[in-house]
């Protein structure tokens, strides 16, 4: 496995102008935009004159589940389908579904593996620390890159973290190098036009992965939940002028205990609190940013979909020996 | 996983592998131990309004009983039915649309039991819209809590005989075209006996009116109107989880001024959303209940 930084990093495979034909796996889950982003590509080489065949598989879509798109492309073509094996490149939006996409891999071909995890509902009751090196597992091809594509895209995904998957288009247009207009026209085509700016944003920041230097934020080797749950959930030194009154005659603290493995979220919780105690950390699971904050007013308990929090009182001493 | 490890929370609380808790985490809340651990997280989907609501539920059960042993939990099938499978009582999973007929035998055959029925708008109103009626109509001594979240949510979002006029469905992408029910004036019209309105954004007084419809001998209704993300929200372009719940209460004066900083309901007067409908305690009465009419004995006095 190999990680594209930012300009330093020949094109893998080769850069293709115009191959003769060729095939393509889009893989991620529900909402990443698989379909589209199948979609889009279709429509460059629709528009460079090949013959193209696109399918998916999409069931439970709505629910997170799998979402694989197949195109092939070239001067005539028979089936939608690959086989394993088969495939020139494979572009993943996330990081299991593109070990999950590998097999179809040629040899010589290039995966981009966007490290966006998202954890099935069904693996969230342990919720295990999921990170795979693809190394570890045997076999793997050497045209595997993995790209933080949050890192990458920056702020162009901050509105919408979605548009970072466009990164992996953007380092794709450096493989199958159709002329940059092209690539443009058909994120124009279909993208939202309220989204478009920051797409194509997303999309120069992922084109420069491989070329010019210094254009585009760093781009890490470790996928999503490698590192530590975040800043956040260390919690901040205690700060006693904001106890409840009652809870401080009494020597006592409020704060909440999060059943990581049960919340979904949501963000209920953190959108009802009236002292904005609460973040979601980058496992999209609910923290108590700020213990400090906390009056134990019990609405995110109350409201909690999930049923993951509880409120209640500590001593204080325990939470003032919480590392910081 | 054995049915008996199902119902026992693991060693040292819920939580991953039962692991210790760190020491400046607070208990369990008290309803925690009326779920069936090994079921948890449960299926709903992130921000579904039916978990605030079972919640609340287990909350006001909580306060009242030490173990849910003679507590009955019957429900049909659909999203909100689900529900009964999360919690550690006599539960029954019927088929759709009948969770009231399972109810009136086995409260009928198990007088002294409380039987609760849970059930959908469209479970309720829809595939069992007969069997209500004629629950409401007997007058059995049952607690029905219908979830409304005017959308079939289990089956991909189609139209139900409670979504609200102009709405979009995966059946009705025009938007609907009809009128939706009054569940709670229907059961009423029906002849229950104790009918009330909740909804999801205040479980407080949701758990109120349960132990009011629980204390009641008769029929009692009580619609919980919640939110379905997934569907009904995204469908109709409606915001994330948060923004659903908030606007349950957008008549209020101070919710309404914050929800104008929420980008996706600010044209809320364009949006297809539910009416602002009466809570709280819509009608009770006494009359004969149907055990009585039977003459059973060890009905609940």
């Amino acid at each position: 496995m190999r990680a594209g930084r930012a300009g330093r990093e020949p094109v893998p495979g080769g850069a293709q102008a115009s191959p003769p034909s060729g095939n393509l796996v889009v893989a991620g889950v529900g909402g990443q935009g698989v379909i589209l982003a199948s979609n889009l590509i279709s429509q460059v080489l629709l528009d460079a004159g090949y013959d193209v065949k696109k399918s998916e598989v999409h069931g439970m879509s709505q629910r997170g589940g799998t979402v694989v798109s197949h195109v092939r492309f070239g001067p005539e073509v028979h089936s939608v389908m690959l086989e394993p094996g088969a495939a020139d490149w494979i572009v993943a939006f996330e990081w299991e579904e593109g070990l999950r996409a590998l097999s179809y891999l040629k040899p010589d071909g290039v995966a981009l593996v966007s490290t966006e995890r998202r954890i099935p509902p069904a693996a969230m009751l342990d919720h295990r620390d999921l990170t795979l090196d693809y190394a570890g597992l045997g076999e793997v091809p050497p045209g595997v890159v993995a790209v933080d594509t949050f890192a990458v895209a920056g702020d162009a995904a901050a509105a919408a973290p979605v548009v970072a998957q466009t990164v992996l288009i953007g380092a794709l247009s450096r493989l199958l190098a159709f002329s940059s207009e092209s690539w443009q026209e058909a994120i124009a085509l279909w993208v939202p036009p309220k989204a478009l700016a920051a797409n194509l944003t997303a999309f120069e920041r992922g084109r420069a992965l491989f070329t010019d230097a210094g254009a585009a934020g760093a781009a890490a080797t470790a996928p999503h939940g490698a590192s530590a749950a975040g800043a956040s959930s260390g919690g901040g030194a205690l700060d006693g002028a904001a106890l409840s009154p009652e809870g401080a005659l009494a020597g006592l603290v409020p704060t909440l205990r999060i059943e990581r493995s049960w919340c979904k979220g949501c963000e209920i919780c953190v959108a009802v609190c009236p002292e904005r105690c609460l973040v979601l950390d980058n496992l999209d699971v609910a923290v108590l940013a700020h213990p400090q904050r906390c009056t134990g007013c019990e609405l995110c308990a109350w409201l909690c979909p999930d049923l993951a929090i509880d409120v209640g009182l500590v001593r204080a001493a325990g939470l003032a020996g919480r590392p910081s | 996983m054995k049915l008996e490890s199902a119902l026992r929370p693991p060693a040292g609380g819920p939580g991953p592998g039962g692991a210790g808790r760190s020491p400046e985490e607070p208990e369990p809340s008290a309803e925690k131990r009326f779920l069936r651990h090994g079921m948890m997280p449960h299926m709903l989907c992130p921000g579904c309004g039916h978990g605030i609501v079972f919640e609340a539920m287990l909350r006001a059960l909580a306060g009242r009983y030490e173990s849910l042993d003679e507590v009955a939990f019957v429900a049909g099938i659909g999203c909100s039915s689900r529900v009964v499978g999360y919690v550690d009582a006599c539960t029954l999973h019927t088929t759709h649309g009948r969770p009231l007929t399972f109810a009136t035998g086995l409260k009928l055959a198990r007088p002294e039991l409380t039987v609760v029925v849970v059930t959908g708008d469209g479970d309720g109103l829809s595939i069992g819209g007969n069997h209500l009626i004629h629950a409401a109509r007997r007058n059995v001594d049952l607690t029905c809590v219908l979830f409304n979240n005017e959308i079939y949510g289990m089956t991909g979002g189609q139209l139900a005989p409670t979504t609200i006029t102009g709405a979009y469905t995966s059946t009705s992408p025009a938007g609907n075209a009809e009128s939706p029910f009054d569940a709670a004036r229907l059961v009423e019209a029906a002849g229950a006996t104790f009918v009330a309105r909740a909804q999801s954004y205040r479980p407080r007084d949701f758990e109120e009116l349960f132990l009011r419809a629980l204390d009641h001998k008769g029929f009692s209704f009580v619609e919980v109107m919640t939110d379905c993300t997934e569907y009904f929200g995204r469908t109709n372009r409606l915001g994330n989880g948060a923004d659903l719940l908030f606007s349950q209460a957008r008549m209020e004066p101070e919710i309404d001024a914050d929800l104008a900083g929420r980008p996706t309901l600010k044209q809320l007067a364009a949006k297809p959303v539910r009416p602002v409908l009466e809570m709280g305690v819509l009608h009770e009465s006494n009359r004969g209940t149907l055990e009585e009419a039977m003459h059973l004995l060890g009905a609940r006095s």
